[in-house]
């Protein structure tokens, strides 16, 4: 019921642009009911599962990569300094450039085949992973480090059961903006070079005025986005469950 | 020696992309060498055009970017002052944070037009999301003890929201300003890329066609150093504005 009072506004809002629909919209408007109709539509045929796998099985390698590998770094930076001083500058000094550019060089080096569009996508979501892991491993209470030493425990050890647990939160932080950047760049990646996705099915609906055809890859999209969103969260609270436990 | 060290990886990234420019082994247009680049950033720098395109895109990026923070700092600290406004528009913004909101472009271009403003409409959708999420949460979590001491010395409302609220939250607002800036250098230059006539992220797809990538590539280091610079001059307006809490963080 409370949840339901929470999604009240999100309600009225798809209730007032239905009324509004009767009005009559320009043709570019198509009401809620209308959406839902194609949407269901579209389901039934094959086109939509179509494209979207093929942009999943693009966004996804390039998440997997470039966040494993953002991890990774970010984590190597945060606990020892010679790793920290050769590659953090570098990487916090790129950081407010928009990756996206890079689309036409990596275009022209592996071709306009989905090789480029998985390396960009993974570049993106390198630097939020990096950044996020990288602070993670930096915010480790150093007596939490000390008392494990003092106890006996290697190096590796205190890595694993110290550093990083202490780094999860954050590093968690960092997938959900690269989940969400992987979206977009996917996306970006296919409505200006491809000839299939979601990207491109919106790109070609807009260009033939199917406007009935674009709300459906809007609506797929933002249903993945937040499906994505979902589980990670999920994944999180699961791999987070002592620190709900502790407060 | 402090400042050599950080700058080894990338002057070796340069001098490897330099050796293999040089090396022959690659076609000119796959590795242009650095001096044509620098070559063509200078012409481009230096031209009328170059500077106009890079006008258009920075009033874009910069238009969009203001509006967001206008609205976005006033519809978090609306949040966060009253729980009715938070239960409100929480749910909306949390709910639709995770989708990507580039898909609303094709309609944007139909509602807005094609020129700068479906543009600047997408960029402020996108980030109006961070500003108002970051500010949502400083202005929730103001120290109550500080509020508190402010009514009992009779402030008033608009003098608490003022004097205490606002320098509470305005580390919140500019970390959420600063995750929204570059956003909107993405935004700017993707929109252009897809659909633009004029702008950076045009002269990016022109370049690339009319295969000048040496031209194309100083492009991109026009775009990038238009990145950082905003960063920079955003970092050194909050240290101006916020000077009574130091940046948490490593390098900036």
């Amino acid at each position: 019921m409370q949840k339901l009072a929470r999604a009240g506004l999100l309600v009225a809002l798809i209730a007032a642009w239905q009324v509004a629909s009767i009005g009559g919209l320009p043709s570019y408007l198509l009401s809620p009911a209308e959406i839902a109709k194609e949407f269901f539509t579209a389901l039934g045929s094959q086109e939509l599962y179509v494209h979207a796998g093929t942009s999943l099985m693009r966004s996804l390698p390039g998440f997997l990569i470039g966040s494993a590998l953002g991890i990774a770094f970010g984590l190597a930076a945060g606990v020892s300094r010679g790793f920290d001083q050769t590659f953090s500058p570098a990487i916090f000094m790129t950081y407010p450039v928009p990756k996206i550019v890079l689309l036409p060089l990596f275009m022209l080096w592996f071709g306009i085949g989905d090789l480029s569009k998985i390396l960009i996508i993974a570049l993106a979501c390198f630097y939020p992973t990096f950044i996020n892991a990288f602070y993670g491993a930096k915010s480790t209470r150093t007596i939490l480090v000390w008392s494990a030493l003092n106890m006996g425990a290697g190096r590796a050890r205190v890595f694993r059961r110290i550093v990083l647990p202490s780094a999860l939160p954050q590093i968690f932080a960092g997938l959900r903006v690269s989940l969400a950047l992987s979206f977009i760049v996917m996306f970006a990646t296919e409505m200006i070079n491809s000839r299939s996705g979601l990207g491109h099915l919106i790109q070609a609906a807009e260009s033939s005025l199917r406007f009935d055809l674009m709300y459906v890859s809007l609506l797929t999209i933002a249903i993945l986005g937040y499906a994505g969103d979902r589980l990670l969260r999920l994944a999180r609270s699961h791999a987070l469950r002592w620190q709900e436990a502790s407060t | 020696m402090k400042y050599l060290k950080p700058m080894l990886l990338i002057a070796g990234v340069l001098l490897l992309w330099e050796l293999a420019a040089q090396s022959g082994l690659w076609n000119r247009l796959l590795f242009p060498s650095l001096v044509r680049i620098g070559a063509e950033f200078g012409a481009l720098a230096f031209s009328a055009e170059g500077l106009m395109q890079a006008w258009v895109s920075l009033y874009r990026a910069l238009g969009g970017f203001a509006l967001a923070a206008a609205v976005g700092v006033f519809l978090g600290m609306l949040m966060g002052r009253s729980p009715f406004v938070a239960g409100l528009l929480d749910p909306l913004f949390s709910g639709t944070y995770a989708v990507p909101k580039l898909a609303l472009f094709p309609i944007f271009i139909f509602v807005f037009g094609i020129g700068s403003l479906s543009k600047v409409a997408l960029i402020f959708l996108e980030c109006l999301y961070p500003i108002v999420i970051m500010t949502y949460h400083g202005a929730r979590d103001v120290n109550r003890v500080l509020l508190w001491s402010a009514q009992n010395m009779g402030a008033s409302r608009a003098e608490i929201l003022r004097r205490v609220v606002v320098p509470a939250a305005a580390p919140f607002i500019f970390a959420g300003f600063r995750v929204a800036l570059p956003v909107a250098m993405i935004v700017v230059v993707i929109t252009e890329m897809i659909s633009s006539a004029d702008g950076l992220g045009y002269l990016v797809i022109y370049t690339l066609s009319s295969l000048q990538t040496d031209r194309m590539l100083a492009v991109v280091v026009a775009i990038s150093l238009v990145g950082l610079a905003l960063d920079r001059a955003l970092v050194v307006l909050r240290n101006r504005l916020v000077y009574w809490e130091k940046l948490d963080a490593y390098y900036v």
